[in-house]
């Protein structure tokens, strides 16, 4: 648990960070955001020591971080910055290594934890472990830099802005295997950034932050029903119901009964199409490679023509995309079904445009009446039958 | 070569190779694609090899038959075709992108120059002559200046590195330093030696030697190698360093662990220039007596000797490429693949 208490950041007459007091439980995302030059940076940069406060206490599991010598401290907490940096004179294997040969690790100790970590990250060490960072695109850059900040396993992870820096379908993809990478490990997470999307999508808590003043500290849902000032309001912005869309996960709604089936499109039988819109076509390990739209079909065109061909990384969901990404592939492609897949690309289920209408429905009820009580979690679990 | 009398049957026949040579390089330079770096190559090589050799065979040749005293001299032509094989040698390593290709082109145009040397009848030339006459002081004056030079350098980077390293930390040193480095590095050698008299006194030294020379060129060391050094650490990734701090590295662990092998390519291009500018000073402390291969060059230039002085300048040249090749290949040896120009990935 990190636990901030009055702390206080003066530059000069400038006061950068005041008074912020706010709790933060094991094992949760929390995520600082606002307007640039709101203080959210800084206070981050406290947490570790990079800063040292003016006044105020910051704890993490009821030790004063002021107690322990601030090289030890950092050595503890993982740290993964916008600008990556990781040392370019150094392997992929040697950068994620850094933190465990600092506390003095041995060989044998670290080095099935970076294979380790990589796999967890996406990068195959066989492929990337030798490589230097300079070979890296910027979002296998972020991937190494989230595994060099897990490599010594600390219990918290500061995170500045870590997927500011990359193109947003690399953005999109980094914060699911962020989730899931967290839904996993369950670290403590202070996470910094200017995106509501982004904070809405990941954190379990959000602190909103505006001129170094702390203006709301609640889950995403709070800030978006209950927002304390108009400034709240009007930083979350107005399509409440879409960006409630950014929290609810395909894999929350999907349906896993959807028909598929190996042989290609030569053998799909009438009855294939009886209950579902479309048989999804996989190769032998279940990997995605089209559909068969039934309509199409039905109507007397044969299968092989029916049939549509893809690549899954381009055409399929994850069950830890948000609604709010899946609707906007589905709008972007022009599908009012979508495939769901898991990391591997094998087929999962599928969720359709009617499944987020569903999910939106409550949202737009809920906040056409803003007395209800919490958000309608029931509704938006309704429909998993996984 | 100056003054040659009548056809020289063999001498024509290594001309016209020379020729030859020189034609390729010219096709070379407008072939595209990845042929032109070993044409070239091939026609650097030729020129150079077959130009020695056409020195030697007419060296003989005019050698002949007259006293042993008379010296046979290198002409401007024959100058201007060597510089012109160098030139040509050096687009040619530029134009390759093979490191292979390049290494067995250099090893194979060694062994050429080393046998025309050896067997070409160059011995018959004024130069070598000259060698002949000088090679006991020769080898030690090329000995005392590579130690004027290597000592020069040494000190150089003992105090220019960390010097770099200081002023990339603290404002003071950066301005004050560098100035005062810079400043030094506009005096000229030989006012240097004679400004160094009054401090040297002070200090109860002479300003006749080893010592003020080395001194000197310590100082003229100084700024390449303490500017590459600031300059290399001041060019160090802000995310760089600021993910270092917060992994939790102390100074002096970011200095040796991240800042200096990012530096280090800088380093040692700075050591590098100031080994070739060395190189070239120290002929200048010969004046103050601490010998080195300018001793043969002003006592050429005061006998009117030009043998002599090219014994002393020529050999200069090739220590100044041998250290320029040598520190290249430090670089080669000591920075990471990960920041390496040019290396693969």
């Amino acid at each position: 648990m990190i636990t901030l208490k009055d702390v206080t950041k003066r530059y000069g007459e400038t006061l950068a960070v005041d008074r912020v007091s706010l709790e933060v439980p094991a094992g949760e995302v929390c995520v600082l955001i606002g307007p640039s030059g709101c203080g959210k940076t800084t206070t981050l940069r406290m947490i570790n020591r990079l800063i040292e406060p003016t006044s105020g206490t910051i704890e993490i599991d009821g030790r004063d971080v002021m107690s322990v010598r601030p090289e030890e401290l950092r050595r503890h907490i993982g740290y993964v910055i916008q600008s990556v940096g990781l040392f370019p004179h150094l392997t992929v294997a040697e950068n994620v290594a850094t933190v465990p040969k600092l506390l003095g690790w041995e060989r044998r100790r670290y080095e099935p934890k970076v294979l380790e970590l990589l796999e967890i990250v996406g990068l195959p060490p066989a492929e990337y472990a030798a490589s230097y960072p300079r070979q890296l695109s910027g979002g296998q850059a972020q991937r190494v830099g989230v595994a060099r900040a897990l490599a010594a396993d600390p219990p918290l992870l500061l995170m500045d802005e870590p997927f500011g820096a990359v193109d947003p379908l690399t953005r999109e993809r980094l914060q699911g295997e962020f989730v899931r990478i967290q839904r996993e490990l369950k670290k403590t997470v202070i996470f910094v950034t200017h995106d509501v999307d982004e904070a809405i999508k990941l954190a379990d808590r959000i602190a909103l932050m505006r001129a170094g003043v702390l203006e709301q500290y609640d889950t995403p849902e709070a800030l978006l029903d209950h927002p304390a000032s108009k400034f709240v309001h009007d930083f979350m912005g107005a399509d409440r119901a879409l960006k409630r869309l950014g929290r609810a996960r395909v894999g929350d709604v999907m349906r896993t009964d959807v028909e598929s089936t190996t042989d290609g499109t030569r053998a799909i039988p009438r009855e294939a199409c009886a209950g579902s819109r479309f048989v999804y076509l996989t190769d032998g390990d279940g990997v995605l490679e089209g559909w068969v739209d039934c309509r199409v079909f039905d109507a007397g065109t044969p299968a092989e023509e029916a049939g549509t061909w893809v690549d899954w990384r381009e055409a399929a969901v994850h069950p830890e995309t948000t609604l709010k990404d899946a609707l906007s592939r589905m709008l972007g492609m022009g599908f009012r079904n979508v495939a769901v897949v898991d990391s591997a690309g094998r087929l999962v289920g599928e969720v359709s445009l009617a499944d987020i209408e569903g999910a939106m429905a409550g949202g737009d009820s809920y906040v056409a009446d803003p007395s209800e009580g919490d958000v309608p979690s029931e509704r938006l679990d309704g429909g998993a039958p996984a | 070569m100056t003054g040659v009398p009548e056809p020289l049957s063999v001498a024509g026949l290594v001309g016209w190779t020379l020729l030859v040579f020189a034609a390729l390089a010219l096709v070379a330079a407008v072939v595209p694609g990845r042929a032109r770096g070993p044409l070239l190559l091939a026609a650097g090589a030729g020129t150079g090899i077959s130009l020695l050799w056409a020195l030697g065979v007419a060296a003989v040749h005019l050698q002949e038959g007259v006293p042993d005293i008379s010296r046979v001299s290198i002409g401007s032509g024959a100058w201007l075709a060597g510089i012109g094989a160098i030139v040509i040698w050096y687009a040619a390593v530029q134009a390759t992108a093979s490191p292979r290709v390049r290494r067995v082109a250099g090893v194979l145009a060694l062994a050429g120059v080393a046998g025309a040397i050896a067997w070409g009848g160059l011995g018959e030339l004024s130069i070598a002559k000259e060698y002949a006459v000088q090679s006991r002081r020769f080898w030690t004056l090329v000995r005392q200046h590579l130690v004027l030079a290597g000592a020069g350098v040494g000190f150089g980077a003992l105090i220019g590195i960390p010097l770099g390293i200081l002023a990339s930390r603290y404002r003071v040193v950066r301005d004050v330093g560098l100035g005062v480095v810079s400043v030094i590095q506009t005096i000229p050698s030989m006012a240097m030696l004679g400004l160094l008299i009054a401090p040297l006194a002070a200090l109860g030294l002479t300003a006749i030697g080893t010592t003020p020379a080395v001194i000197a060129l310590t100082l003229y060391a100084l700024l390449p190698i303490m500017r590459n050094t600031f300059v290399g650490l001041s060019g160090v990734d802000q995310g760089v360093i600021d993910a270092g701090r917060g992994m939790g590295m102390g100074r002096a662990q970011l200095l040796a662990r991240v800042e200096v092998p990012l530096a280090l390519p800088l380093v040692i291009e700075g050591v590098r220039a100031a080994a070739v500018l060395v190189i070239g000073i120290a002929a200048v402390t010969a004046f103050i007596g601490a010998g080195g291969l300018g001793v043969l060059v002003f006592q050429g230039w005061g006998q009117q000797a030009d043998d002599l002085t090219l014994l002393g300048a020529v050999p200069m040249v090739l220590l100044a490429v041998l250290a320029d090749v040598a520190l290249r290949a430090v670089h080669r040896f000591a920075v990471s693949p990960g920041i390496r120009e040019g290396a693969h990935s």
